[in-house]
């Protein structure tokens, strides 16, 4: 029985992520400035929309798909870890992956020379440089793809450490656990190579700063994929949500099941953490504004829940850029914000009315 | 004819000034050295000191170029310039310093920057704390006559002018086609530039360049890259590591720079000299130079 | 009589040989069942039923085929963990107690999530699933609110929920652990009249249940104690009712009364109650509602 709110709520995310496309085009480095009048008529000023053609086609449009795919993979990435723990409090990196992308970061960081920028080079005193590092490999693979594999192979340690997916309180710890240690040892590589620790900074607080049509598609076509396969599983997490023993008990292969659901989990924080950096709240919040406005099951949840993250991140992001232009401020601070502010407010306004809110 | 009396005039003068000294120095022996660091405070010490240890490597660098390297006693991990300091015990970082290592050290003084958090904790085991941090040209001028001042070394504005005098001539040296070109410094990933209110931006300026960055966004700011582009600048200064990852950056294929690879990447060991506001501003201003003479619109290959 | 018939093959439904199981893990494993042979007859209401830690649960999940264990457990006849997964909850449902509960899915899903063994993996619920909900959730007086959300309701409609979840899967076998928590009398009474229903239509029932009277309802009772069986036999046979009232350490009485079997605890006849006055010895307890004799 699909609900009537939950056509609205879908309604609302796919107007929502249209409109805020449309003013994702208009903000940039000026601030806001109408683009649309120099792309649509470009005889009145061609120089101008020239211009606008360039900046909007290889630069704004991308960033704003690419925020909302980044958002999209976080909301569901937060649907399924909130389903598979069967904790409302569970985000999407809790099972190490933001730990393992930091250090995976750092440690590219630190074998592109310190920073990758300017301020560089000189590690430690006198002992062999870290030139040991420095092979062509790194320099391929790039900061995504060690974010990227770091991001996976911290989840792959917590499925070893917590041997296999049968407990889930087992594999809570083990993340946990994970994610602390891996932490740990970022700081420690930044430690040897502090002037990473600007460029580790922008990373750790998210940005769509560089993302282009490559990062964007490649986003998007991950979160086809784990959409496709988060609605397969949906009913495996309405069953568990009664609990381990219920679940078997209505004839859910539940082992196998949990091991397809963390590997969507992996690979879609992977993926978003790898092009944006570690966006934090969109995962956490995302899940739990859907259920403000509508009680469904699993399937229904993960879908909407995607697309209230994409919707929050491209709006984060259009404010990121446009507030303080030319600079930026860090995506994730305004994600704290807007999703923050608005649970407070849900929050509140459950206080203030006695009884439940359908 | 002029000269010898000269020579003799003179050496009246300098017996003269050293029998002062003698004196002045007895007698001044006694009074206490007074310097106004940059948080304000007012630092006492009875004499100049003697066992330095610094946690800023530009401060190292000043106290070197004064001449008084040997009063080094300890540096931070990152002073690796000149060379002698390398085999100097470090004392951890500038912002995280290990204390029991800097103690017992017996400095008589440590300089450090403004942004440290060890300057109280040091102060209250007793030790006597100098919190100098230069930012700018105006700052680097400031440090080192401070740093003179503290170190009691004589004419320590030579240094200075020394350093005014490089800047100048590599400014002089640099062809007039130069002047004016439209320069893009980019400090590290994010992406963050030198504006330019920074020290940088300032050398590039007395250049004759122009940077694309205007100093009301602070120094080092965080840009949103599509200002770069829409800046179009003609050149542009980088590290050798991230030279490559430019041209995969969405829009910037269009950049003037870049089409016409108009671009300086400086390896470690220069880009080290770049980013440090001390006494190697002159080199760091010659090799901007060089970097402008090759590669600027209008230049000869 | 009944013990020709309960040894007849095609009348077990559920039947467990020499089963061990164990729970926790590490050093604080403990064994909880020691060597339980049981056999469950088809088409009756059997219940299970002795103090506390005797190992109640655990047998039900055994039997359910949700907790490791060492010996066999037959269903219909043939090896419970042999027989496919989907197969085997189409055939056998089980209610645990104290689960965790979904907060946020609807009466109606909830109910629905009983039909999965039952459902083509990406198909939508078919008609016949519909009704199947709407009858089991008709049955527990649930079907009103079946747009509100589980969290909104209390334990005692909570439990009436994840009841009607069980009855909707419409197996042959149905095992319910407590299944009575926190309802009230009148609605304890619907649930004795749905499971008299269920097993007059020939369905299996068995039932951990902590109120004795309840269970004395049932046509079958096992008593537990101590990770072993002591005793099984009809309700209604004097030897069980012995057999309940030594397990519980003499401590309650059952009566008849209006013709039903009724379970009271006792106090301990030379106790002298709180008020000074000696209670006259015999069976009433504390909070009793019947006359003094």
């Amino acid at each position: 029985m699909t609900q009537p709110r939950a056509w609205w709520l879908l309604w609302a995310g796919v107007l929502g992520a249209l409109a805020l496309t449309v003013v994702g085009i208009c903000v940039g480095s000026a601030g806001f400035e109408n683009l649309l009048q120099p792309l649509l008529h470009p005889e009145l000023d061609p120089g101008r929309s020239a211009m606008a053609q360039q900046i909007v086609w290889e630069i704004r449009l991308p960033r704003t798909l690419g925020a909302w795919a980044a958002g999209a993979l976080l909301g569901l990435a937060g649907a399924v870890a909130q389903g598979l723990f069967r904790n409302p409090l569970a985000d999407p990196y809790l099972l190490g992956s933001a730990s393992g992308a930091s250090l995976g970061v750092a440690l590219a960081l630190a074998a592109l020379g310190g920073g990758a920028g300017m301020l560089g080079g000189n590690m430690m005193n006198g002992s062999v440089p870290v030139s040991v590092f420095s092979s062509s490999v790194w320099v391929r693979l790039g900061l995504t793809g060690a974010a990227f594999c770091g991001a996976v192979l911290a989840v792959l340690l917590t499925l070893v450490l917590s041997r296999g997916v049968g407990h889930t309180l087992r594999l809570l710890l083990a993340g946990v656990v994970v994610g602390v240690v891996l932490g740990a040892m970022t700081h420690l590589v930044l430690l040897f190579s502090p002037d990473s620790l600007q460029a580790m900074q922008a990373f750790m607080l998210g940005s769509t700063a560089f993302v282009g049509w490559t990062s964007c598609v490649l986003m998007a076509g991950v979160w086809c994929v784990c959409v496709l396969v988060a609605w397969l599983l949906a009913r495996v997490l309405d069953g568990l949500s009664l609990g381990d023993a219920t679940a078997v008990s209505l004839g859910l292969p539940i082992v196998p099941m949990r091991a397809a659901l963390v590997a969507v989990l992996a690979l879609a924080t992977g993926t978003a953490v790898a092009q944006t950096g570690l966006i934090a709240f969109v995962g956490l919040a995302a899940p739990h504004l859907v259920r403000s406005v509508v009680k469904t099951t699993h399937g229904h949840l993960m879908l909407l829940s995607s697309l209230v993250g994409g919707v929050l991140l491209m709006a984060a992001d259009t404010l990121a850029r446009g507030l303080i232009a030319p600079q930026e401020l860090p995506v994730g601070v305004l994600t704290a914000v807007l999703g923050g502010g608005y649970l407070l407010w849900l929050m509140h306004r459950g206080q203030a009315h006695e009884g439940g809110r359908a | 004819m002029q000269r010898a009396g000269d020579t003799e005039q003179s050496a009246w003068a300098s017996r003269l000034l050293a029998a002062l000294a003698l004196v002045f120095g007895v007698v001044g022996g006694s009074h206490a050295l007074q310097i106004v660091d940059d948080r304000g405070v007012t630092v006492t010490l009875p004499a100049s000191p003697q066992r330095i240890v610094s946690l800023l490597p530009s401060l190292a660098e000043t106290v070197c170029a004064l001449d008084r390297c040997q009063r080094l006693v300890g540096v931070d991990r990152y002073s690796v310039y000149p060379e002698s300091l390398r085999k100097l015990p470090q004392v951890g970082g500038g912002l995280d310093p290990n204390i029991e290592a800097i103690v017992a050290l017996r400095p008589d003084v440590v300089l450090m920057s403004r942004s440290s958090r060890a300057g109280a904790r040091l102060e209250a085991l007793g030790l006597k704390v100098v919190a100098l941090e230069p930012k700018t040209h105006a700052d680097v001028q400031r440090v080192i006559l401070k740093v003179g001042q503290l170190l009691e070394v004589p004419d320590a504005q030579r240094i200075w002018r020394a350093i005014d005098a490089g800047v100048s001539a590599a400014a002089q040296s640099l062809p007039a086609h130069v002047r004016g070109v439209r320069v893009y410094f980019e400090v590290n990933q994010g992406p963050y530039a030198a504006s330019e209110a920074s020290f940088i931006g300032e050398t590039l300026t007395r250049l004759g360049a122009r940077n694309v960055v205007p100093g009301a966004l602070g120094p080092f700011p965080k840009l949103n890259p599509e200002f770069v582009v829409r800046a179009n600048p003609d050149l542009i200064m980088i590290g050798q590591r991230s030279v490559d990852a430019l041209q995969t950056r969405p829009g910037w294929q269009s950049i003037r720079a870049l089409r016409e690879k108009r671009v300086c990447d400086f390896p470690a060991d220069q880009a080290d000299v770049l980013v440090r506001p001390g006494p190697r501003m002159a080199e760091a201003a010659r090799l901007m130079a060089r970097c402008l003479e090759t590669k600027a619109p209008g230049a000869k290959p | 009589m009944t013990m020709l018939t309960r040894n007849a093959p095609e009348n077990i439904a559920l039947s467990a040989h020499s089963v061990r199981a164990s729970l926790g893990n590490g050093p604080a494993k403990t064994a909880v069942l020691h060597d339980v042979s049981l056999d469950i007859v088809a088409g009756q209401w059997t219940s299970i039923v002795g103090p506390n830690g005797a190992g109640k649960s655990t047998l039900l999940k055994v039997l359910a085929g949700v907790l490791h264990h060492g010996g066999t457990v037959r269903l219909l006849g043939r090896d419970l963990h042999r027989i496919a997964h989907r197969e085997r909850a189409r055939q056998l449902a089980w209610l645990g107690q104290n689960e965790a509960s979904a907060d946020d899915l609807t009466v109606w899903d909830v109910a629905m999530l009983g039909r999965l063994p039952h459902q083509d993996w990406l198909s939508a619920p078919s008609a016949a699933d519909h009704a199947a909900v709407e009858q089991a959730l008709r049955a527990t007086q649930a079907w009103d609110w079946r747009c509100r959300a589980l969290g909104q309701l209390s334990g005692g409609e909570r439990q009436r929920v994840l009841l009607a979840r069980a009855l909707a899967v419409q197996a042959q076998v149905l095992l319910m652990d407590e299944p009575l928590a926190n309802l009230d009398p009148p609605h304890q009474a619907d649930w004795l009249a749905v499971v008299q229903a269920l097993v007059a239509q020939g369905t299996t029932v068995v039932s951990v249940l902590h109120e004795i009277s309840m269970a004395l309802h049932a046509d079958q009772v096992v008593v537990m104690a101590q990770g072993r069986v002591t005793h099984h036999g009809a309700s209604g046979d004097p030897a069980t009712h012995e057999a309940l009232v030594n397990v519980f350490d003499r401590r309650i009485a059952i009566h008849a009364i209006e013709g039903q079997w009724v379970a009271l605890p006792k106090t301990n006849p030379s106790r002298e109650d709180r008020n000074g006055c000696n209670t006259h010895p015999g069976l009433l307890g504390v909070g009793s509602l019947l006359p003094l004799r």
